[in-house]
């Protein structure tokens, strides 16, 4: 085995860690969304927080990416929107880590 | 409700800002889709080539403020932007640095919510190297005047009305906060108005997410229609679809 190439492995290892980190920075910023004036981010923490109020209550408050209360009376609707975009962001998100996945030593 | 994009740009000896705008409005016409308005001076009014539809705002701006650019001390004209909220004729404004470039429509997110004011308070550095924050810059955290969101309300007026002042006595309040940089720097002024009409308590209203940044250290080989091509070292990297403020002043001159 030649010693030589761990560098250049490593190496390539770096960047692609790195392709990642970007990737997903990228995929954080692409699940944010704006609702009843506030800000949300369409993750899954949300999006089952969401469900399971929407399971108990047709209305509810909770609290956005700053820690201020918003008023949520339509889950449906609301639901939907983070669902659509966090599928949104990780389809993105997928195909990038499908190409990275070819380039891997 | 009227909405658009605020940028200051002003020519200095060492840098074509007017080139970095000109790419810069390029970029919001294709992804915010937005109203522009440029607050530059008449020098530098006269080398834009034509931009289609672009407010333009002719003032005659301060000098004298200098900032370390690789290795050299290069002038910085970054003395108006206290004057965001006079200079802006939109309800909502995006306030923003001519060398930060949007690839997404993720800033329009921020246009519709109740927030006055909202800027980055954290930062992504695409080379992985970390090298945009020092250590104990200053005693209090700071905010990104790169982009700031605002609307024009009572908050805003007197927020605007603090920097000048914070800009006036740059000295006394670098001193205060113990500033590690002589020159001022609107980064700072923006942390402080905040910190000061909060109450002295830390601000806590931010965009969520990390402002993606190439240092000034890195050089930006291309700018395609994605996103930037750089080189730092002996490594080379890409992004693509992602907003990124850089630092490299040089790319454009080809």
């Amino acid at each position: 085995m030649d010693i030589g190439n761990f560098k250049k492995d490593s190496d390539l290892a770096h960047d692609l860690s790195q392709h990642k980190k970007n990737a997903l920075e990228k995929l954080h910023s692409r699940q944010i969304v704006a609702y009843q004036g506030k800000i949300f981010r369409a993750n899954p923490e949300t999006i089952n927080l969401v469900q399971t109020f929407k399971a108990h209550n047709k209305e509810f408050f909770m609290l956005d990416t700053n820690g201020n209360p918003a008023h949520i009376t339509n889950p449906e609707e609301f639901l939907q929107l983070l669902m659509q975009r966090n599928q949104e962001a990780l389809n993105t998100y997928h195909q990038l880590f499908e190409d990275l996945k070819q380039k891997r030593f | 409700m009227s909405k658009g994009v605020l940028l200051y740009c002003f020519d200095t000896p060492e840098v074509a800002y007017h080139k970095l705008a000109e790419r810069c409005v390029e970029q919001i016409k294709k992804h915010l889709k937005l109203e522009v308005t440029i607050v530059t001076n008449s020098e530098t009014y006269d080398k834009f080539k034509p931009l289609g539809f672009v407010n333009y705002k002719i003032v005659e701006n301060s000098t004298g403020n200098f900032r370390p650019y690789r290795g050299k001390n290069i002038s910085w004209n970054n003395l108006e932007r206290k004057n965001a909220y006079v200079d802006s004729p939109y309800d909502t404004t995006i306030l923003m640095d001519c060398d930060y470039f949007v690839f997404t429509d993720n800033l329009c997110t921020y246009m519709d919510t109740d927030y006055d004011i909202l800027m980055h308070d954290k930062v992504h550095d695409l080379t992985g190297m970390d090298m945009i924050l020092k250590k104990n810059e200053a005693t209090l955290p700071i905010v990104w005047a790169t982009v700031t969101i605002f609307k024009k309300t009572e908050f805003t007026k007197k927020f605007f009305t603090l920097v000048a002042h914070i800009k006036e006595h740059w000295l006394h309040y670098k001193n205060l906060y113990r500033v590690a940089f002589r020159n001022y720097r609107n980064d700072y002024a923006f942390a402080i108005a905040l910190h000061q009409l909060k109450g002295f308590k830390e601000h806590t209203d931010f965009i969520p997410t990390k402002m993606a940044m190439l240092a000034h250290e890195v050089d930006v080989l291309e700018m395609s229609e994605k996103g930037p091509t750089y080189k730092y070292k002996n490594t080379l990297g890409y992004v693509e679809d992602t907003d990124v403020h850089i630092l490299d002043k040089e790319w454009v001159n080809g």
